[in-house]
């Protein structure tokens, strides 16, 4: 999987210098994108700006010592939870640092590292045998359940011309981490979307089996709960939530789209079901979720109100639907400097405690539960009233 | 729902149907002209628009491609609220897809709008040594339901044009506007796709 040095260095050739020529290149990740000469420059911006971090980061594990930000009272700052035990003054400034700097970005060679630790990947991978993942893979090899079909269906279909990705060998490490997790959690078994998040997890953190246990973590501890099982009421949930934070965080906005009509799920659902994989340009979706992995779900609201806020201009101007789409997905699509967004995110929206955001999820539970079952029970009737005639 | 103004209608249509029956290849095909092998799998809904000239309107789809995993049906709802019509998809050479079509059929039948123009696609007509459903079984049940149904092939890009053109034509003409506030502007050079970029 050596795909920096597949990379060639973006030198937009002298016939590309005019504004509005489209190029094709490959970002960090190598995923082809479309731009123009202004976004390939920002995109060498950005390759600068993850050399300086990455300095900056060497340069405190110099100072504070190595893997200083892999304590484990660091970690459990991150998700707001307050330690009742008394905390070193140390602890705290370190905790302080860490946070601010994840913001700024981890450098993508400490990613599978400081991620796999941050998130609780690793403390999770330590409560079961060595050989978890090994005899997961091999106990479930040529079972075939609804899950695997799917996911069979899926991996061409997964970020195709992928240079890794999209070859035999990707196609197999992928379809190992996803039916060996769709084993491991029945409820959630495989849920279209999945694919997309576990092939960035693929690419970041280099081992199959490291991205196994980040999908696992991530399902079971990092995001709500039932995003991805039957109904997805999980992900209901957090729509529902979305929508009242919108109106909260970005009044003009939400009031104008609720007089045109346009629910913002219809963008927002694919923001976060694929954690914004297919929306964002690799390395801002990464930015999001070194976030994500320390700070905990609610980064997912900041990053989607951001959206929305940078372009809350042209979106006050909009007559029709489909316009609001345009903007938002050109946006998104043409995120190419991470900052951007980030600044955005966190500056701009203000701050949200996971606290508040768990009282706000408690409260849409009940609505979203009674919506779905009335669905079901609709379609029950409906059933029912097919077979008497 | 449709709305009107100088004969420009804009439409709103949701595609609805089994995984992998070829939803989003039939509007890659009638948005873009353009099939590949391997469409990226569909997360939630994505979103095109497309401009018809027909005899005497130009009908503006604001067309809604949806996911097809079972699970992604409880969104289904926010997908197909307000839309002026539906086409149901299934695969001719997949039984339990067309079973799946009516389903949705039933579905739309007791939610969707009254008004809806609804037809059924049995895609993947090229594929005829595979058939499991015949047109004749499908022909009969579209009558049934007062829909109409075409064989279409996404692939060969055999009559997808023309199952969105038998749909705006058959759009009710004239609509009390649903959205007063809302202005219909003239349409954009051609159709807008606004779909991830797609570099085949």
């Amino acid at each position: 999987m050596e795909l920096q040095s597949q990379i060639p260095i973006l030198r937009p050739s002298i016939h590309a210098r005019r504004a509005n020529i489209v190029v094709k290149f490959q970002d960090l990740y190598g995923f082809t994108v479309e731009g123009n000469v202004d976004d390939v420059n920002v995109l060498n911006e950005v390759r600068e700006k993850v050399r300086n971090q990455g300095r900056v980061w060497w340069a405190l594990e110099a100072s504070k010592g190595a893997n200083w930000y892999l304590q484990p009272e660091i970690l459990l700052i991150g998700d707001g939870i307050a330690l009742k035990t008394s905390l070193k003054l140390s602890t705290l400034t370190n905790a302080i640092t860490l946070k601010r700097l994840i913001r700024k970005g981890i450098p993508p060679v400490l990613r599978p590292k400081v991620w796999f630790s941050l998130s609780g990947a690793a403390k999770k991978k330590s409560t079961v045998p060595e050989s978890y993942y090994s005899d997961l893979t091999k106990a479930v090899e040529g079972m075939v359940t609804p899950a695997t079909r799917q996911i069979d269906h899926d991996l061409p279909r997964t970020f195709p011309r992928h240079p890794w990705l999209d070859t035999p060998e990707g196609h197999a490490a992928l379809r190992r981490v996803l039916v060996g997790y769709s084993f491991r959690d029945s409820d959630v078994g495989y849920c279209q979307g999945l694919n997309y998040v576990a092939a960035l997890l693929l690419l970041v953190m280099k081992t199959e089996e490291d991205a196994f246990w980040m999908l696992a973590v991530l399902l079971e501890n990092v995001l709500v709960r039932d995003c991805y099982t039957t109904n997805l009421s999980g992900c209901h949930v957090e729509q529902r939530v979305f929508k009242d934070l919108l109106a909260q965080k970005c009044s003009r906005i939400a009031t104008h789209l609720e007089d045109m009509g346009f629910d913002v799920s219809l963008v927002a659902t694919e923001w976060f079901l694929c954690l914004f994989s297919k929306s964002l340009p690799s390395e801002t979706t990464l930015r999001v979720w070194d976030v994500l992995f320390y700070e905990g779900a609610k980064v997912l609201f900041h990053a989607a109100l951001a959206i929305f806020k940078m372009k809350e201009n042209e979106l006050l101007m909009t007559h029709q639907v489909g316009d609001v789409i345009n903007i938002l997905q050109k946006t998104s699509h043409q995120l190419f400097d991470p900052d951007e967004l980030l600044t955005v995110a966190f500056e701009k929206i203000g701050s949200m405690t996971t606290n508040t955001i768990s009282k706000q999820r408690k409260k849409q539970e009940p609505a979203v539960m009674a919506e779905l079952d009335q669905r079901l029970r609709r379609l029950n009737s409906l059933k029912e009233s097919g077979k008497s005639t | 729902m449709a709305s009107s103004g100088n004969k420009n209608i804009n439409a709103k249509l949701v595609l609805l149907g089994d995984v992998g029956a070829g939803k989003s290849s039939l509007v890659l095909r009638f948005v873009k002209d353009q099939f590949v092998e391997f469409q990226e799998s569909t997360i939630g809904a994505a979103f095109f628009s497309q401009t018809l000239a027909v005899n005497d309107a130009t009908v503006k789809f604001e067309i809604w491609d949806t996911a097809g995993q079972e699970r992604y049906h409880s969104l289904a709802p926010m997908y197909y609220r307000g839309a002026a019509a539906a086409i149901i998809v299934f695969d001719i050479t997949n039984q339990a897809s067309f079973e799946r079509a009516k389903k949705w059929v039933q579905e739309l039948q007791a939610q969707g709008n009254p008004n809806m123009v609804m037809a059924l696609a049995g895609n993947k007509a090229d594929l005829l040594d595979a058939r499991k459903v015949s047109a004749e079984e499908a022909e009969i049940y579209a009558q049934e339901n007062s829909l109409f149904f075409m064989e279409t092939s996404a692939k060969t890009a055999t009559n997808v044009k023309d199952i969105f053109y038998e749909i705006a034509k058959r759009l009710p003409r004239v609509q009390p506007a649903e959205n007063p506030t809302g202005m219909v502007l003239p349409n954009g050079p051609g159709a807008t796709a606004v779909s991830s970029s797609c570099c085949a």
